[in-house]
C-alpha cells in the first residue's frame, strides 16, 4: 500500500494492514484491514440504531409526560435487544403471490445505504474508512439508492396499500433530494472541496452559523428522506396500514427498522460533519471521537424533539413544502453563498475566518428573512365558509316559524 | 403556521421534559380507585346471607349459581338456608352491580380490587370458599350506609358483618317510624353498634302494640 | 495488482450477467432491478479507472434517478409481466447481435488506448479524479504531490484541470445547450400535466 492510497491516513487501517502484512501477502492484508474497519462501522450503525431506538422511546415518553420503557434491564436499556429477539423469533411470512427474491432483497437494499454512508464520515482526526475527494457527492448518491429499495419493497409485496405507500415514499424522496443537493453545494462552495475531511478542517466557524439556511434545508430534507415524522406519509402509522413494509414480519421487519433508525444515526453523523464541525473541539487530537459522539447525540435529540412535536404533513403539503419552500430557500442560499465567496476570497482563493464571520451575519439575516417570506407564501389560507341555506327551503326558518 | 408557531410548539414540548411524568408504575404502585369502584372480587358476608338467591335471580347474565339446603337456623325469620354452592363466574361478569342492588340483607357487596385475572377460564370462577376466606373490603356502591360513614375500601380496615348493614343506619329506622332524628345521618360510628333486631326493637314506636294487637286477633 | 484484477473480474461477471438478465428475464420489474445492478457495476469500473467523481455521479444519476424513472414507467403500464412474445425475427436478430459483438470486441482489443501525449494524459487523469478545485485548501498541495504531480507546473495544471473549470471554460457551449434541453424537458412535463 502506497502513501497515495486514500486509506493510508487512517491509523487503525494502517495498524491492521501492517499487522496482517507480517504474515499475509500485500493484497490480502489490504482486504483484511478494510474488513476490520467495515466490521466496526456496520456494528456502529446497528448498535447506534439500537441505542437510538431506546433513546427515542424514552425521550418521546418524557416529551409526552410519561415514562418510556423501563422494565427490561436497568432503566430499560435491554428493551431494543428484547425487541430484536422478539422479531427474530417471529414467524417470517412471505405472501404467496409476492415476488420472493425481490421481497427478500428489499430490506437488505434498504439497510445498505445507511451503512454505506458511514464510509466517508471522519470520526476523528485522520480517521475515516475512505477519505474520498468526492465525499459529499458520495453521500448524496448513496441516499438516492434507498428510493430503489423502497420501490422494491412496495412492488414485491403485491399489495396495493404497500404500493401506494412506496410510490408516495419515493415521490417524497426524489422531491427532497433536489433542495438537499443544492444546499450542500453551498457548503462545498465555502470549503472549496468535496472531501469530508476538508469540510471539517475548513470549519473555523461552524457551518451552522455560516450557512444557517443550508442547515435548515438539510435537516428538513433529510427528515423527509428518512421518512421521519412529520414527513412520514410513506409509513403513516395511522393510515395505509403500515405503508411499504405492511407485508414484512420477523427478521425482515427488524432489518427495515434497523435501516430506518440506523439511517437517522448516520444522517446525524453527516449533519455533524458538514455543519457542526465534526470532531472539532478542545483536545480534539485525542478526544475527537468523544466530541463527535456528543454532537451526534445533540442532533439525534433534535430529530426526536421534532418528531414529538409536530403532526404529520399531508402528501400535498409535503410536496408544497419541498418545491415551494425548500427549493427557493436552497437556491437563494446557493446564490448568496456564491456571491459572498466570489467577493470575499483573496487572491489565493482562501477564505479567512473574518470572512466567515461576515458571511455568517449576512446569511443569518437572509435566512430569517427568507424563511419568513416563503413561509408566509405557502401558508394555507383557509377562510371559514358561511353556510347559506337555499332560498325557500325549510332550513332558513327560525324555530317556531311556520310558512 | 410555518413561522414562530413552529418554534413555540418546540418550546412547549421541551417544557414537558422538565415536568414529572404521570405514569403509575404498575406492579409497584397502583392507581387509586374511588370508593364506589365496582371491583372484580365480590364481598360476601355469610352471617347476613339467608340463601334467598335474589342475586342469582337478578343477574342479567345468569352467572351466579346457588345451591342450598335447609338448615333449620333462624326459623322465626323464615329459615336461613345453608349454602353449599355459591359460584360467581367473573369471566362473563359485567360488574353491573344488579346482584348487589338485589340483596335484601346487605350480604353481597362489590369488591374493591381489579387484579383477578387468571390464566385459564376454569380459574375465573369465584367459589364459596374464596368468598368466605377473602379479606372483606366492600365497595360503597349502592351502599349509602358505608358511604355516609366515610368508609373507603382502599384504605380502610376489613369490615365486620355487623357494621355493614342498613340496620346500623339508625335514622333510616326512625324515619320509617315517622320520628325525627336528633343527630345527623351517618353520625353513628361503626365501632360500637350492636345488632338491632328490627321486629322486636323498642325504638319502633307502636311495635309492641302491633304485636300485642296481633296476639289478640283470633 | 492482484486485488484489482480480482475486483475487475468480479465486476465484469456481475455486469455481463446482469445485462444478460435484463434482456432474458421474463418479469419486467426484475429486469429493471438487474439494470440497477448493471449501473452499479459500471460505477465500480469507473472506480477502478480512478475516476471516482464519475463513479459517484453514475450512481447518483443512473441508479438513483433513471432507474426510478424506468420502474415508475413499468408500474404505470398494465400487463407488463409476460416477457417477449415469440416472433419471426429471433434468428436474424441473434445473428446480427453476434456479428455486432464480434466487431465491437475486435475494435476494443485492437485500439491503442494510450494515444494521448504525456501532459494531456496526466491532465485527463486529473480531470477524472478531481471534481471541484475552485479554492486552494491546505490539503491540496500535499494531495497533489501524493498523486504524483511533482513539479509546480504540473500542480498548477492539475489544479486548473478541474471538471468545473473545463465546463465553464472550454466546454461552456455544450453546458448551456444541455441546460436548455433540461428546461425544455421541464416545460414539457408541466405542459403534459396541466389540468384542462
Amino acid at each position: 500500500m502506497s502513501p497515495d492510497n486514500v486509506l493510508y491516513g487512517t491509523p487503525l487501517y494502517r495498524f491492521v494492514y501492517e499487522l496482517a502484512g507480517m504474515v499475509l501477502p500485500c493484497w490480502i492484508s489490504y482486504v483484511a484491514a478494510g474488513l476490520v474497519i467495515m466490521f466496526i462501522l456496520v456494528n456502529a450503525v446497528l448498535m447506534g440504531a439500537a441505542v437510538f431506538v431506546f433513546a427515542e422511546r424514552r425521550l418521546i415518553g418524557r416529551f409526552h409526560n410519561r415514562v418510556g420503557p423501563n422494565r427490561w434491564g436497568p432503566f430499560g436499556t435491554f428493551q431494543p435487544f428484547a425487541d430484536v429477539l422478539k422479531l427474530i423469533f417471529k414467524e417470517d411470512i412471505t405472501p404467496a403471490t409476492a415476488d420472493k427474491i425481490v421481497f427478500l432483497a428489499a430490506p437488505i437494499a434498504m439497510l445498505a445505504p445507511a451503512i454505506l454512508m458511514l464510509a466517508v464520515v471522519p470520526f476523528a482526526k485522520n480517521t475515516a474508512l475512505a477519505d474520498l475527494n468526492v465525499g459529499v457527492l458520495y453521500i448524496l448518491a448513496v441516499t438516492s439508492l434507498s428510493s430503489v429499495a423502497i420501490l422494491m419493497a412496495g412492488w414485491s409485496s403485491n399489495n396495493r396499500y404497500a404500493m401506494f405507500g412506496a410510490a408516495r415514499g419515493v415521490a417524497v424522496l426524489i422531491s427532497y433530494e433536489v433542495p438537499v443537493v443544492l444546499c450542500l453545494l453551498g457548503v462545498v462552495l465555502v470549503t472549496g472541496s468535496m472531501s469530508m475531511a476538508d469540510v471539517v478542517e475548513a470549519q473555523a466557524v461552524p457551518f451552522l452559523l455560516v450557512q444557517p439556511l443550508a442547515l435548515f434545508v438539510f435537516l428538513a430534507g433529510v427528515s423527509a428522506e428518512l421518512n421521519r415524522t412529520p414527513f412520514d406519509v410513506a409509513e403513516a402509522e395511522s393510515e395505509l396500514v403500515a405503508g411499504y413494509h405492511t407485508e414484512y414480519s420477523g427478521v425482515k421487519f427488524a432489518l427495515i427498522q434497523a435501516a430506518e433508525f440506523g439511517g437517522v444515526v448516520t444522517a446525524s453523523m453527516v449533519v455533524v460533519t458538514l455543519f457542526l464541525g465534526g470532531w472539532a473541539g478542545p483536545l480534539a487530537d485525542y478526544l475527537g471521537w468523544f466530541w463527535f459522539l456528543l454532537k451526534v447525540g445533540a442532533v439525534a435529540f433534535i430529530f426526536i424533539w421534532v418528531r414529538a412535536t409536530y403532526p404529520r404533513l399531508r402528501i400535498d403539503q409535503l410536496m408544497a413544502f419541498a418545491w415551494k419552500f425548500l427549493l427557493p430557500l436552497s437556491l437563494i442560499n446557493l446564490f448568496a453563498t456564491a456571491l459572498e465567496v466570489f467577493f470575499l476570497r483573496d487572491s489565493q482563493g482562501v477564505l479567512a475566518t473574518n470572512d466567515l464571520w461576515i458571511m455568517t451575519g449576512i446569511n443569518l439575516a437572509l435566512g430569517v428573512g427568507c424563511i419568513a417570506l416563503f413561509g408566509g407564501m405557502i401558508r394555507e389560507k383557509i377562510r371559514p365558509v358561511r353556510w347559506q341555506p337555499a332560498a325557500g327551503s325549510t332550513a332558513s326558518l327560525t324555530v317556531g316559524e311556520v310558512t | 403556521m410555518y413561522g414562530t408557531g413552529m418554534a413555540k410548539g418546540l418550546l412547549v414540548t421541551l417544557k414537558n421534559l422538565t415536568k414529572r411524568p404521570f405514569t403509575v408504575q404498575y406492579p409497584e404502585e397502583r392507581l387509586k380507585q374511588h370508593p364506589r369502584f365496582r371491583g372484580e372480587e365480590f364481598v360476601w358476608y355469610e352471617e347476613r346471607c339467608t340463601g334467598c338467591a335474589s342475586c342469582a335471580k337478578f343477574c342479567p347474565l345468569g352467572i351466579i349459581k346457588i345451591v342450598t339446603s335447609p338448615s333449620e337456623t333462624a326459623p322465626a325469620q323464615g329459615d336461613k338456608y345453608r349454602l353449599e354452592v355459591f359460584d360467581i363466574e367473573i369471566a362473563r361478569c359485567m360488574f353491573c352491580g344488579l346482584c348487589v342492588e338485589a340483596c335484601p340483607y346487605d350480604a353481597l357487596f362489590m369488591g374493591s380490587g381489579f387484579e383477578q385475572g387468571q390464566y385459564s377460564r376454569k380459574e375465573m370462577v369465584i367459589g364459596i370458599d374464596q368468598l368466605r376466606q377473602a379479606e372483606k373490603h366492600p365497595s360503597t356502591f349502592f351502599r349509602p350506609q358505608l358511604e355516609s360513614a366515610g368508609y373507603n375500601p382502599h384504605q380502610g380496615q376489613p369490615l365486620h358483618w355487623k357494621d355493614v348493614g342498613r340496620e346500623s343506619w339508625r335514622w333510616h329506622q326512625q324515619e320509617k317510624a315517622g320520628m325525627r332524628l336528633e343527630s345527623a345521618p351517618g353520625s353513628g360510628n361503626l365501632d360500637s353498634i350492636e345488632a338491632v333486631d328490627d321486629l322486636n326493637s323498642p325504638d319502633l314506636g307502636g311495635t309492641a302494640e302491633a304485636s300485642g294487637a296481633s296476639e289478640q286477633t283470633p | 495488482m492482484l486485488f484489482q484484477d480480482i475486483v475487475f473480474w468480479v465486476l465484469s461477471v456481475l455486469a455481463i450477467g446482469a445485462s444478460l438478465g435484463v434482456v432474458l428475464v421474463k418479469d419486467l420489474f426484475r429486469a429493471a432491478l438487474l439494470l440497477v445492478v448493471v449501473f452499479i457495476a459500471v460505477a465500480g469500473f469507473f472506480v477502478l479507472l480512478s475516476a471516482e467523481f464519475l463513479a459517484v455521479v453514475q450512481v447518483l444519476i443512473y441508479a438513483g434517478a433513471i432507474a426510478i424513472l424506468i420502474i415508475f414507467a413499468i408500474m404505470l403500464t398494465r400487463d407488463v409481466q409476460h416477457g417477449n412474445l415469440p416472433n419471426r425475427f429471433q434468428i436474424p436478430a441473434a445473428t446480427l447481435a453476434a456479428v455486432l459483438l464480434a466487431v465491437l470486441v475486435a475494435v476494443a482489443v485492437d485500439t491503442k488506448w494510450d494515444l494521448l501525449a504525456g501532459q494531456a494524459q496526466s491532465r485527463a487523469q486529473a480531470v477524472q479524479t478531481s471534481a471541484v478545485r475552485t479554492l486552494e485548501s491546505p490539503g491540496d498541495l500535499a494531495g497533489l504531490e501524493r498523486a504524483g504531480f511533482a513539479t509546480e507546473d504540473e500542480r498548477t495544471a492539475a489544479q486548473e484541470a478541474g471538471l468545473a473549470d473545463l465546463l465553464i471554460g472550454d466546454f461552456v457551449l455544450p453546458f448551456e445547450v444541455v441546460s436548455l434541453l433540461l428546461l425544455a424537458a421541464v416545460i414539457g412535463a408541466l405542459a403534459l400535466v396541466r389540468p384542462r
